[in-house]
């Protein structure tokens, strides 16, 4: 029973993992840069060995950065049954938009074509090659370091006006409450079920009972929201915080010989997967 | 529209956008629905009351957070389109501000209520507009879905955002900060 309240452990945004490795110690630009050109060329890669290669490739960044397996584990296995009912559909009604390959199977509307079960099969490995990948990137980079880096990649659009720093200091601050705002929801519904309060006990099909739950956690979760947002202004304009000024920053990134290295291998492996024609 | 934001806008925006994510990740803010889109949604509301607190700009950025958590977050294949996940949640802010703004001088209770029904509503109708231009629903899965989880989230929606920003009213009298409206 009392599990049900632990929402603070269950939630994985900002799982930083410190391990100390190789891929920790990255410029954290040069990171994300390379981490989503090979999502990209992942995505965009339909043959089998290329993603075998990306799989491959996915679980040696895992076995670089230190990470134990399980945290790359934990964000597919709740998406296999989706995965598996999603090949299922693919399998049974796709065969007509890819009717060009040696056909298995024809009876009726259903068509299996050679072209049909790559679809399937390519589209189930790609997508837990990019939860892996992104999951190396999230759990070997701080969030400090993500929006840091996303804001110097996105700095030249400063030259037409968009408010690059404050869009990431947004992105700050929303990242940092969650886990905040995830504790004060479990101290309320702690305290709403001390006092009675009834959570996910009535059947799903008593559709207002099961909003009616919900309202004494929002409504006071949106005030606890808000009046730590007054708190947070406050404390920013005491500090003479102003918006659209010229700031530096405490850290700044420094792109050695082994950042180069690094991205010099993702574009390799970017280009090998979306330009070289793998025979199958 | 503001030159720049301010920094009320900027912690508003991000406070309200943990709100949305959280909504998102904890699975609070889905109320299940026996229909083809399983669920019905609260997680719209933040963009909502951004909207109505603090302008377009904010309502626009809450809801951008907003459709790239779900995106990120999406389980089924409709919600990993970015054009469905992410495009129709921009306008909910803003579309909740423009009512808000029609309907203010007439009376500031009738203007949150409809402004939350009608953002509530935009939601709906956008994100199963694309889903049909993206070829996941036909016209009249739209219809039922449409009927079925826009009416009951609309009025959910609308008992929130009212309760919502009417306590704030109450507490925001007196802002902890006196500088924020002349920056």
């Amino acid at each position: 029973m009392s599990s049900e309240f632990e929402i603070s452990k269950r939630i994985t945004i900002g799982q930083y993992v410190p391990t100390g490795s190789f891929i920790h110690r990255l410029d954290p630009r040069v990171k994300v840069f390379a981490f989503t050109i090979l999502v990209l060329a992942i995505a965009l890669n339909t043959s089998y060995i290329g993603n075998t290669i990306g799989l491959v490739l996915s679980l040696y960044l895992f076995w670089v950065s230190k990470i134990p397996i399980r945290y790359g584990l934990s964000g597919i296995i709740p998406a296999i049954p989706f995965i598996v009912i999603l090949a299922v559909l693919q399998l049974l009604f796709q065969g007509q938009l890819f009717s060009h390959g040696k056909v298995y199977v024809d009876y009726g509307f259903i068509l299996i074509t050679s072209e049909s079960i790559r679809l399937v099969v390519v589209s189930a490995v790609r997508f837990v090659e990019i939860i892996f990948l992104s999951s190396v990137l999230t759990l070997a980079t701080s969030t400090t370091e993500l929006t840091h880096s996303i804001q110097s990649l996105l700095s030249p659009l400063k030259k037409i006006k968009f408010p690059v720093h404050e869009i990431s200091l947004i992105t700050t601050i929303a990242i940092r409450f969650v886990p905040t705002f995830a504790i004060e929801m479990e101290k309320m519904m702690k305290a709403q079920a001390s006092r009675g309060a009834d959570f996910g006990t009535g059947g799903w099909w008593r559709i207002i009972q099961r909003t009616k739950e919900t309202f004494p956690i929002i409504i006071p979760l949106f005030n606890i929201a808000l009046s730590r947002a007054e708190d947070l202004i406050l404390a920013m304009e005491s500090r003479c915080y102003t918006p659209g000024g010229e700031r530096s920053s405490y850290t700044t990134y420094q792109i050695a010989a082994k950042d180069y290295l690094a991205l010099v291998t993702g574009l390799l492996f970017a280009i090998l997967l979306f330009a070289y024609p793998f025979p199958i | 529209m503001k030159k720049t934001l301010t920094v009320r806008d900027i912690v508003i925006a991000g406070v309200l956008g943990a709100v949305a994510i959280l909504l998102g990740v904890t699975r609070l803010g889905y109320i299940p629905v026996p229909t083809a889109a399983g669920n019905a949604t609260i997680m719209h509301i933040p963009a909502i009351i951004g909207g109505i607190m603090q302008g377009p700009v904010v309502g626009l950025i809450v809801g951008a957070i907003f459709g790239i958590s779900s995106f990120l977050n999406a389980t089924v294949p409709l919600f990993k389109d970015p054009m469905v996940a992410i495009l129709p949640r921009l306008f909910i802010g803003v579309v909740a501000w423009l009512v808000y703004v029609g309907l203010r001088r007439r009376n500031e209770y009738v203007a949150i209520a409809v402004s939350a029904f009608i953002g509530t509503l935009t939601n709906t109708v956008l994100v199963l507009v694309m889903a049909v231009i993206r070829n996941y629903f036909t016209v009249g899965v739209a219809w039922t879905v449409g009927i079925t989880n826009g009416i009951p989230e609309a009025i959910v929606g609308t008992i929130i955002t009212l309760a919502v920003v009417l306590a704030w009213k109450q507490i925001g009298k007196n802002q902890k900060s006196k500088i924020s409206k002349d920056m």
